[in-house]
């Protein structure tokens, strides 16, 4: 445990800096995805399952697919520019 | 290792305001801002944290087992669902602002005025608009 | 503003902050050493007091309550902003059939789909209830439960396809159990008031210890922020969904009014 929790921790940090970096919409959909369950991983490491749940839920399905479906309401309007 | 988690948790903030700042797509951008708020659950549970307690549940265990804080997990567990319904809604504003304005890129948002005609039509004003909105 | 001075202001902003949280960290009891004082005398009063065995749920429907209600009408108030700003353009009337985009190709299934979503649809529902009613014993609770639940509906979506889940998922029914489960909580604070009892004072009886209908009061306000979640949530999706049909209206006339 004492070894996996700074892992989590860094791993944490990395996969925030992926959702920050990925520039492309499309992309950055899965990186906020990956992110969702590393954190919820890391809120189970630290002994919340409480928090471990509801991250799974929201951070790793229903955030994602609001995103996409934003991308979607916004790619099906009529591209004025690029979108 | 002690103070990891909070490197961590002003890193996340760090990075998150960065991406905010450089942002040329509101998607993009909102999701920056979801980088920032798990900066502030890293934080929280990192702080209720305690080596060798057992999770706030007193079902398997005895009650009286020590156990990490339940304060800072009922805090960040309201703030996940709630901020998931604000997320949405930054997002339709993020479609609205695409539809008025004909552009996610938050440089070439234009002030909104009063009874003003949308911008669909794509012209020298709103280049000029656009000019004026940067400088 | 130019995007190389936002990023020159943000790196100065940043050099000004930095020894601030350098302190703040120095000054934070160093991680897994202490829990603050608050949450260490909940777990070991709470299990007697409230016969409880889930602490975090009993904070938030018990001892921190009414936190718990503001964030309950902060999800209300950003559900109805999201319905009120997507609905408003295209008009109260559309919102019950479900809309088709003419462009696009209807992609058939295959049954394996069909079949798994099918399946897996009913066992995420139970899932979901099972961690909505276990709140009191078990990790769950009203918030998470409710997620799991509304995306239980979106593998109706998923198998059924969309004209299949705008007739399961009613759009008023989504309303009034978002509205119903706020006002639920908002009941379970004020009728404790009718007995000469304190707001959200926990009057009903407790239960026993570990057992699903312990903590009294608490298993309404949880069955009240499951509704709200579960309705809430749906709502959502609904909403976001039926954006993507929309768009070969011929929406610019009605934009002006939005």
């Amino acid at each position: 445990m004492t070894l996996i929790l700074p892992l989590l921790f860094l791993l944490t940090a990395v996969s925030g800096t992926a959702v920050v970096l990925v520039r492309d919409p499309a992309r950055q959909i899965f990186a906020i995805a990956v992110n969702g369950l590393v954190l919820a991983i890391l809120f189970d490491a630290l002994q919340a399952p409480d928090v471990a749940l509801s991250e799974l839920a929201v951070g790793a399905a229903a955030v994602p697919l609001l995103f996409l479906v934003a991308l979607m309401a916004v790619r099906t309007r009529p591209p004025e520019e690029k979108s | 290792m002690s103070m990891l988690p909070y490197a961590v948790a002003a890193w996340l903030f760090g990075i998150g305001l960065y991406g905010i700042a450089t942002s040329r797509n509101f998607i993009h951008l909102v999701g920056c801002l979801g980088v920032c708020q798990s900066a502030t659950y890293v934080l929280l549970l990192g702080l209720g944290y305690r080596w060798g307690s057992i999770a706030p549940i007193f079902y398997d265990h005895p009650p009286g087992t020590p156990a990490v804080d339940p304060v800072m997990q009922a805090l960040v567990l309201t703030d996940i669902v709630v901020g998931a319904t604000l997320t949405a809604l930054l997002l339709v504003l993020t479609i609205q602002a695409y539809k008025r304005g004909g552009s996610l890129d938050p440089e070439k948002l234009r002030p909104m005025r009063a009874g003003g005609k949308s911008g669909r039509d794509p012209g020298p004003s709103r280049v000029s608009d656009a000019e004026r909105s940067v400088s | 503003m130019s995007p190389r001075a936002r990023i020159a202001l943000l790196v100065l902003a940043g050099l000004v902050l930095l020894p601030g949280t350098g302190a703040v960290i120095a000054g934070l009891p160093p991680f897994g050493s202490t829990i603050a004082q608050y949450g260490e005398r909940i777990n070991a009063i709470t299990p007697q007091v409230r016969h409880v065995a889930n602490m975090v749920s009993a904070i938030n429907f018990d001892l921190r309550g009414l936190d718990t209600l503001g964030e309950e009408f902060m999800l209300l108030a950003a559900i109805t902003g999201t319905v009120v700003l997507l609905r408003g353009r295209r008009g109260e009337g559309n919102t019950e059939r479900a809309m088709r985009r003419p462009g696009r190709a209807v992609i058939p299934r295959s049954d394996t789909v069909v079949l798994v979503c099918r399946i897996a649809g009913p066992l995420t529902a139970l899932f979901g209830l099972y961690v909505v009613l276990h709140a009191t014993v078990t990790p769950g609770g009203g918030f998470q439960g409710g997620v799991i639940l509304a995306s239980a509906t979106l593998l109706i979506y998923l198998g059924e396809g969309y004209a299949g889940w705008r007739d399961t998922v009613r759009s008023h029914w989504l309303d009034a159990m978002e509205g119903g489960g706020a006002l639920l909580f908002t009941l379970c604070g004020l009728a404790p008031m009718l007995t000469g009892a304190a707001f959200m004072q926990n009057v009903l009886p407790l239960g026993t210890f570990r057992d699903v209908f312990s903590g009294g009061l608490m298993l309404v306000e949880n069955l009240g922020v499951a509704l709200a979640v579960t309705g809430g949530f749906t709502q959502l999706f609904l909403e976001f969904m039926e954006e993507t049909r929309a768009a070969d209206e011929p929406d610019e006339p009605g934009e002006e009014s939005a």
